[in-house]
């Protein structure tokens, strides 16, 4: 009998250090429910897309072999060798450039490559495929080469990719970066409408704002800061602490 | 049905007696006409042949270089001719038929999924490639102010060259990362549109 597991990713005292001995992650603590929509914001090199390559079992590059060991929990299991095909099924990755998700000669091709993997049989295949492409309103553009597209454009075929295999956690690395206002409006409202865990690495802070109920701040590879979207973004000191700046929506003059 | 074309065209090309000139005639005025109708331009043509051609006047004179046949000259420009009617039949085929049908045509003839998938990543990421090059261009251009010697304006596009490879390398791997995500298991799957 399974129960549902509340917890959508538990972290451990998660810890990484490269092979060159700098650490990137030094005992992360930290929870995160179903449905859960957070940021993760910091400034560079302080380890988050370190962090968001743990949860879905890219690093550590030997995966984890017992649950003992697993630093990582998704749903409740932990990220071990043998489970790593699972949590790439319940974890979608939504990497910073589209031109590294998009290798395949065709837009539909391209949204199949998650579901063909995943053993789905073809007619199913062609469903998700259909549906992921209307999920990001690229429906029309289904048989033609990624190389013909916006920045906006790829970045929403990468995401419909992304939604074909069903993933009930989401993880996006810096989604907004390259993308004009409407690309970004458009990138938002998908994400509002998806109803899984969301986990968003960014630097862009009013999108935080906008789509997210809770931050955590990330400096030297620890959490420096963990809480309510407002609390934390319109606090002066812990901004400037951490290379961040208060949005401009959140500065007393312009509430 | 293209590919067979193809196919057959080069094959003819390949396998006509030494002497035939009426055959190879033929061939070429065939080619020709294919990629007249296909819409080439002539100077199109021309822009291709000319990468393709010195390499193979090269390999022509080899053989009356070393003095080896008494056909030697014949052999060179039966060989010179076979050569550009292929190539030629090669640009047609990719001018009717576009390259993502190309690909399942070869799967349909049980080529080996291998090859179809370096294929198809290779058409993707040479256009990758190339914009990065483009990229690269630029920036040297906007600071080379033109007045280079040779040698310099030599080490300054091999360092572009070395650069460009290093990019291409962590694009693969990034890549790689990017398959492994979506649930790769390192066999190769096509979505078989047909049916």
């Amino acid at each position: 009998m399974t129960t549902i597991e509340p917890l959508a990713i538990e972290l451990r005292r998660l810890s990484f250090q490269y092979p060159n001995g700098r650490r990137a992650l030094d005992e992360i603590s930290c929870t995160i429910s179903r449905g859960d929509r957070i940021a993760i914001v910091g400034p560079s090199g302080a380890g988050k897309s370190t962090l968001l390559m743990h949860l879905n079992g890219l690093l550590p590059t030997t995966a984890v072999g017992t649950d003992e060991e697993s630093q990582v929990l998704v749903h409740g299991a932990g990220v071990i060798r043998s489970r790593l095909r699972d949590v790439r099924r319940q974890v979608g990755f939504l990497f910073q450039d589209p031109d590294d998700q998009l290798f395949c000669p065709t837009v539909r091709e391209d949204v199949a490559f998650g579901p063909l993997n995943l053993g789905v049989d073809r007619k199913e295949v062609l469903a998700r495929v259909e549906r992921g492409l209307a999920a990001v309103e690229m429906s029309d553009c289904s048989a033609r080469n990624p190389a013909e597209l916006s920045t906006g454009e790829r970045k929403r075929v990468c995401l419909a990719g992304v939604l074909a295999c069903e993933p009930s956690i989401l993880v996006l690395d810096e989604p907004t970066s390259n993308l004009d206002p409407r690309a970004r409006r458009q990138l938002l409202s998908i994400l509002k409408a998806f109803t899984g865990t969301q986990i968003v690495a960014t630097h862009d802070l009013d999108f935080v704002l906008d789509l997210c109920d809770r931050v955590l701040v990330l400096d030297a590879g620890k959490v420096q800061a963990d809480g309510k979207t407002e609390r934390i973004l319109s606090d002066p000191l812990i901004m400037d602490r951490h290379g961040l700046e208060v949005p401009w929506r959140l500065r007393p003059a312009n509430r | 049905m293209k590919l067979a074309i193809t196919m057959t065209v080069i094959l003819v090309a390949g396998l006509v007696p030494l002497e035939h000139w009426p055959a190879q005639g033929l061939l070429l005025a065939i080619t020709f006409t294919g990629l007249s109708l296909a819409g080439v331009t002539m100077r199109y043509l021309l822009r291709r042949l000319v990468l393709f051609l010195p390499l193979l006047l090269v390999f022509g004179l080899s053989v009356p270089a070393a003095g080896a046949s008494d056909l030697a000259w014949s052999w060179t420009i039966s060989m010179w001719l076979r050569c550009t009617v292929s190539f030629m039949a090669g640009l047609w085929l990719i001018h009717v038929l576009p390259f993502p049908e190309l690909l399942s045509t070869l799967r349909r003839w049980r080529c080996p999924l291998v090859l179809i998938a370096m294929l198809g990543f290779m058409y993707r990421y040479t256009f990758i490639l190339w914009d990065e090059l483009r990229r690269l261009r630029n920036a040297r251009d906007a600071r080379a102010f033109g007045g280079n010697s040779w040698w310099r304006s030599w080490s300054i596009n091999s360092q572009m060259i070395g650069l460009l490879l290093l990019r291409a390398m962590e694009r693969a791997e990034r890549t790689h990362r990017a398959m492994l995500s979506r649930g790769w298991d390192g066999s190769i799957r096509f979505l078989n549109m047909d049916e």
